[in-house]
């Protein structure tokens, strides 16, 4: 058997139908698979990008709510693959093959699509989210699942204690063999010796695809499942022996590396904002694990003198991020994502937020700690993020304080 | 009394099914194909269904699906000539797989220990 056997035997599919409610109102018209990140990128890219630099290239995506800006993305995109070669990513919207309902969990999801399973027969099927950010090798959790016994493996974060319970909370033995399992629980298990952190599921599962078939069968004919992987098929796997953790890890120093499920506007804020920090936790700009994205054809960004009847003032550009085709004239820009075509005009200022594809902002404004979602036009002089009271009773507003304005939203001169 | 359905094609066959299930105390109610077996799972809401695979028009692999779709409690037994579809995935949410014979003794106690399982579930 060739070395790459195991990788062309192993069918992929990403989960990227979720509505991403948490997320409103980013995901206003989109899934929480597209939404914008990092200045260039879809939350999805960073799962793709993981699949192909693993070298897994036979994918199928889930998709399910407002899946139109989620295509266009994965057909501008993502449409690198060799079908000659047997590569393919397609897209798979409910096709209501077993019945009229849409997906009712993940795991019904897949039920869905038994169908695809039997087409391909592979011999492993690895489940992904499209809504992680992380970089990982998947090679090295398909050689660990293969080199054990149970026909499941999934992939463990490890996590402080205080946030681990929005996850499924794992223990595991000393042949990482998950011997109990907690979906969401109040008061999350600690890892034996480090009373701060928590092993937890990060919704990454390698299954061998006859046991994957068994138990989402088994699950579909269940009462009282809500058909979910987390909630549902995991739990009845690990009292039977059949689950085993790959901690997901740095290969050299076993440091936990880096993973952000983006659940809530505060933690995609915080994980775009970890970007323009001087040494980020995840890096766009390792060449060995490219991050691929699509690119708008645009001219390069740049920063000039801005002139007016006032005087002028130069383009400032300071620890931030900023997509082809942006002009900062005359701004001061800070620690600031900007997409694409973005403009930012004289006299204004622009800290610690993020400014999507499109957006315009006029002069003499000013935002601070405000997420600006696509094509929204800033009128000259408008001041957010400034003025709390005044922000809520105009916009969202998180529990961190970021101002969030939606896609083409119109604002008052 | 418990029902039963029996979906197949073949006339002389469902007459077994019939005659045998009858004797082991079971009520039962027949299709010729698919289509009509769709229809009696929605009218007649029998306990468990007996379906044969390949059938003219819709197949039993489909109607599998589709029964399950309405009611995922009800018990299917897939009751066919051919012993491959066994490895098909798509067979693998019925309750029981079984390759024909003119002996109904394995079919008849498949039928008694799915429902008595039911019943004590239920």
């Amino acid at each position: 058997m060739s070395s790459l056997q195991p990788f062309r035997k192993t069918l992929t599919i990403i989960l990227a139908g979720g509505q991403g409610e948490r997320l409103y109102p980013l995901t206003k018209d989109r899934s929480k698979p597209a939404v914008p990140f990092g200045g260039v990128y879809r939350i999805i890219d960073f799962t793709l990008s993981n699949c192909i630099n693993s070298g897994l290239k036979r994918i199928y995506v889930f998709t399910q709510y407002k899946s139109y800006s989620l295509d266009k993305h994965l057909q501008r995109g993502w449409n690198i693959f060799s079908y000659e070669a047997g590569e393919f990513l397609y897209r798979i919207p409910p096709q209501h093959r077993v019945g009229m309902k849409w997906y009712e969990g993940t795991a019904d999801a897949v039920y869905h699509n038994i169908y695809l399973l039997e087409r391909n027969k592979p011999d492993q099927v690895l489940i992904l989210s499209g809504d992680h950010i992380y970089k990982m090798d998947y090679g090295a959790m398909l050689a660990f699942h293969l080199a054990g016994q149970a026909p499941l493996t999934l992939a463990a974060a490890v996590v402080p204690r205080e946030g681990a319970h929005h996850f499924g909370i794992l223990e595991v033995d000393e042949n990482w063999q998950v011997v109990g399992f907690a979906e969401k629980p109040a008061e999350p298990r600690t890892l034996p010796g480090n009373p701060d952190h928590c092993l937890v599921n990060m919704g990454v599962y390698l299954f061998d695809t006859e046991s994957l078939v068994r138990e989402v069968c088994h699950d579909a004919r269940s009462m009282d499942s809500s058909h979910d992987f987390g909630r549902d098929i995991i739990p009845t796997m690990v009292p039977r022996g059949l689950v085993r953790a790959y901690t997901f890890s740095e290969a050299e120093s076993r440091r936990p590396s880096y993973w952000r499920d983006i659940g809530t506007l505060d933690s995609y804020y915080a994980a775009s904002m970890d970007l323009v920090s001087r040494h980020p936790s995840i890096d766009l700009y390792d060449r060995d694990w490219p991050i691929r994205a699509w690119r708008v054809p645009a001219p390069p960004a740049k920063s000039v003198q801005g002139v007016t009847e006032d005087g002028s003032m130069p383009g400032e550009i300071h620890d931030s991020i900023v997509g082809g085709g942006t002009v900062v004239s005359g701004a001061r820009v800070e620690r600031s994502i900007l997409g694409s075509f973005v403009r930012v005009n004289s006299y204004s200022r622009v800290t610690e937020s993020i400014l999507m594809d499109g957006v315009q902002v006029g002069r003499r404004a000013v935002l601070h700690r405000v997420i600006v979602d696509k094509n929204v036009i800033i009128p000259p002089g408008t001041s957010i993020g400034r003025d709390p009271v005044r922000d809520r009773s105009l916009f969202k507003v998180t529990g961190g304080g970021i101002v969030v304005i939606p896609k083409e939203m119109t604002l008052q001169e | 009394m418990k029902k039963v359905l029996i979906v197949d094609d073949e006339p002389h066959l469902r007459l077994l099914y019939e005659t045998d299930l009858r004797r082991a105390g079971f009520e039962t109610m027949t299709a010729a194909n698919a289509e009509q077996g769709l229809e009696f799972v929605e009218t007649m809401h029998p306990d468990l269904v007996i379906l044969d695979i390949r059938m003219a028009g819709m197949d039993g692999v489909e109607a599998l699906q589709r029964i399950l779709d309405r009611d995922n409690t009800i018990p299917v037994v897939l009751n066919t000539a051919y012993s491959s579809y066994r490895e098909n995935f798509l067979t693998w949410a019925a309750d029981a797989y079984i390759t024909k014979s003119s002996d109904t003794t394995e079919l008849v106690n498949t039928v008694k220990e799915l429902l008595a399982e039911n019943t004590v579930q239920s």
